[in-house]
């Protein structure tokens, strides 16, 4: 058994955290998100030219065969400095769906994906339980001239942005069936297409995409029977953002440690106090089992053998004390925690999104217990 | 990284489980079953012991030059696995894995060749004498004396929760012998040949759950020869934190945790819901059994790392950590034990508890040992330093 990072990994990792720490300071990263901008384009550019866009896809999708330890290895810096830029929409979700297709059309999307000519959004959430996979809801009818779709999706990452869509859509059976689920591209210019962009609590561009009578042609349906691929998607996307969430822990527990080693109340710094110190232990507990999970599941999906219980144990765990150490940390901080200048408020509205994406602690945690 | 063992370890765990499965006897079998705490029923596991030590078995974490098994940190886990498995008794720690280890790492060679060999065979059993009624979390401040005479010591004073003091024929503790300077420079270490000198009286003291497992031991000017000092005089504060770190970090709790899931589980889907249905199906059951579960899981995770030589192992904390953590599952695990069983888990039944006895539950074996075990395991988070300084020298370690 081997839990670490390997040399090259561990470069990889260094040199991302040097980048970040130079190029997106805290300060940079609140000016973009309060900016017109979804996120940096030169960001963007830069992690295109050292590769992490090639990273997770095979060397035949002209990708470079990265394995989920080397995301795992950039996706926890990724959370520390609170990257807005959709590496998860663009390339873990909607960028591994379409190197499921088979055709030119797919291909020529993936490429430009990877090159950074092109953004692509993966909706698939419908708001609806879809953390259970199988209830997608969306129809896609089969129609002598393509597919007819129909339906709402809800919080697709940089769906605002996107050039193209992949939609998750049921084309046959009802909600909950695993059969008749399929993936399909969808151009969100398409007439019928409404999209209602926002912007989420944690500094990202999302929309809610409502697709009305929209036909596509056959040519773009990426993946039928797609209900293990698009598990499979969402399980390595949910190892990632785990990963962030791991990030930022790390960094909200040595942030707190430092805060409460200064910060002095009644003459002496706060960390002396035992209902502080034991606070920070508690915060160092949780951190110590999340990254545990991380890292065990990690090394399990890297060898093929995560089950969905695996990734549930995981996705609760950390949504859990994720959650538990951002609260710990706010709470420890005391009025500073609460304002919107300080990093920690940031690191803990992500750890809140992380936990309610792909299914919600609660969810998951049930999930173990039920077999 | 990589998930899998770097030896094939298949027939390893082959050859644990035939054994396992055919050396305990029926007795040792139902002292697995009935174990309510940390300390299993003392003559099964003394017999099962000497069972395991025939094998070459006692003592699966000690270097083989000392009777140990030589196995790697992996074929230990899965030993730990196989074992929790079947419900077998736990073999006692304070010898094997406390004092038994200590004499490994700072015992003389005479001390070593007289006690590491009766300790492995279980012929002698070793009572810890380290808190005292007014040296509790703050051990330091210990104050039963030892005052050299001769080639002896001779102790007065008292020690309290010496574990199974009254079923011991040893005795290792920690004595004043300087009031000088800080507290933590004036201790001794010393080894007791016997518990039945001339002057010491053990008392039981019948714990919440109904049964003695703690005593109170009385020194009345006991003389003690002072070879059986391990390291130097008023240098046992380092050798009592040595040994701490023994009993704080050692072996994995993973596999026992996830066994009491399991029978809980068991227990669960023969239990009906006041809500209908079994209590397995309750929607609100699944949510606390799978997020303790889970958390089961996160500690598997770290212990697995830990074992595996991952930089988490270097952690100064990592035994506060562990110990934290896994007292605390303990006692959620038998929380959730007591709700399971219910008011089948109100009767008091220490006779039915005991090994071989003639009496059976009034419920399920299940419902015999959920509450004795909720009890005892309040003591998790007390013993071995309370949990509250545990996170002190986490957070000070920060």
């Amino acid at each position: 058994m081997d839990f670490s990072f390997t040399e090259e990994q561990q470069m990889l990792r260094d040199t991302i955290t040097r980048f970040l720490g130079k190029a997106y300071t805290f300060d940079t990263r609140q000016k973009l998100v309060s900016s017109e901008q979804p996120w940096s384009p030169d960001v963007w550019n830069i992690l295109v030219e050292m590769g992490l866009t090639e990273l997770p896809f095979s060397e035949k999708a002209g990708g470079l065969g990265g394995s989920i330890v080397d995301i795992v290895s950039v996706a926890e810096p990724f959370g520390e400095y609170l990257l807005i830029e959709p590496y998860l929409s663009s390339i873990l979700l909607a960028g591994k769906a379409l190197e499921l297709g088979e055709n030119d059309i797919s291909r020529s999307w993936l490429q430009k994906i990877i090159s950074g000519k092109a953004i692509g959004a993966f909706a698939h959430e419908e708001g609806k339980g879809t953390a259970t996979t199988a209830l997608v809801e969306f129809t896609a009818k089969d129609t002598d001239d393509g597919y007819m779709l129909n339906g709402e999706k809800r919080l697709v990452l940089g769906g605002g942005e996107a050039d193209i869509l992949v939609v998750s859509v049921r084309k046959s059976g009802r909600a909950g069936d695993t059969g008749g689920i399929a993936l399909m591209l969808v151009d969100p210019k398409a007439e019928g297409i409404e999209i209602n962009a926002f912007q989420t609590i944690d500094g990202r561009s999302a929309a809610h995409i409502k697709i009305d009578n929209v036909m596509v042609p056959a040519t773009h349906l990426l993946s039928e029977d797609a209900y293990e691929a698009l598990s499979a998607i969402i399980e390595n996307a949910s190892i990632a953002l785990c990963a962030e969430a791991v990030g930022i822990m790390r960094a909200l527990l040595n942030i707190t440690n430092e805060y409460t080693a200064t910060r002095k109340q009644f003459g002496v710094p706060i960390a002396s106090f035992q209902a502080i110190a034991h606070r920070l232990s508690d915060m160092k507990i949780a951190f110590t089992k999340a990254q545990a999970t991380l890292y065990y599941t990690t090394a399990l999906a890297e060898a093929g053998r995560t089950t969905s219980r695996d990734i549930a144990i995981m996705k609760g765990q950390i949504g859990k004390l994720g959650r538990a150490i951002g609260e710990g940390a706010i709470q420890s901080h005391g009025g500073v925690g609460m304002t919107d200048e300080l990093i920690v408020s940031h690191h803990h509205k992500r750890l809140i999104a992380i936990d309610a994406m792909f299914g919600d602690s609660e969810y998951h945690l049930r999930k173990v217990g039920l077999n | 990284m990589d998930i899998n063992f770097n030896v094939d370890l298949i027939t390893f765990r082959d050859e644990v489980a035939a054994f396992l499965d055919s050396a305990p006897t029926d007795s040792i079998r139902e002292a697995g079953r009935k174990v309510t705490s940390a300390f299993s029923d003392f003559d099964n596991a003394v017999e099962w012991q000497a069972i395991l030590n025939e094998k070459g078995w006692a003592a699966p974490s000690w270097p083989k030059e000392y009777g140990g098994t030589g196995w790697s940190v992996e074929q230990r886990f899965i030993f730990s696995e196989e074992y929790c498995k079947r419900d077998l008794p736990p073999l006692l720690p304070n010898s094997l894995l406390m004092v038994g280890p200590l004499l490994i790492d700072l015992g003389t060679a005479e001390q070593k060749a007289k006690y590491l060999p009766r300790i492995l065979s279980g012929e002698d059993y070793w009572t810890q004498g380290y808190s005292e009624p007014n040296a509790g979390s703050d051990l330091a401040s210990l104050s039963c004396r030892a005052v050299r005479d001769g080639d002896d010591y001779i102790i007065t004073g008292s020690k309290i929760w010496t574990t199974l003091a009254h079923r011991a024929n040893r005795m290792f503790m920690l004595v004043r012998t300087n009031d000088q300077g800080k507290k933590q420079q004036g201790i001794t270490f010393l080894l007791l040949d016997r518990t039945d000198y001339p002057g010491m009286d053990i008392r039981p003291i019948t714990g919440l759950d109904g049964f003695p497992e703690q005593c109170e031991v009385f020194f009345d000017n006991v003389r003690v020869p002072q070879s059986g000092r391990v390291g130097e005089e008023n240098d046992g504060w380092a050798v009592a934190k040595h040994l701490l770190k023994h009993e704080r970090g050692g072996g994995a709790k993973s596999p026992t945790l996830r066994r009491w899931i399991e029978r809980i589980r068991e227990a669960a889907d023969m239990t009906p819901s006041p809500h209908g249905g079994t209590l397995l199906e309750d929607p609100v059951f699944q949510r606390d059994l799978g997020g303790l579960e889970a958390d089961i899981m996160s500690l598997e995770h770290f212990e697995k790392l830990v074992i595996s030589g991952h930089e988490m192992a270097n952690d100064p904390a990592y035994p506060s950590i562990n110990k934290t953590i896994s007292t605390e599952l303990a006692q959620r695990v038998s929380v959730l034990m007591t709700q399971v069983s219910g008011i089948e888990g109100l009767s008091l039944e220490l006779e039915a508890l005991k090994i071989g006895s003639t009496v059976k539950p009034l419920g399920s074996e299940f419902d015999l040992v959920a509450m004795p075990f909720y009890l005892n395991s309040r003591a998790t988070t007390i013993y071995g330093g309370t949990n509250e300084v545990q996170r002190d020298l986490i957070a000070r370690s920060l």
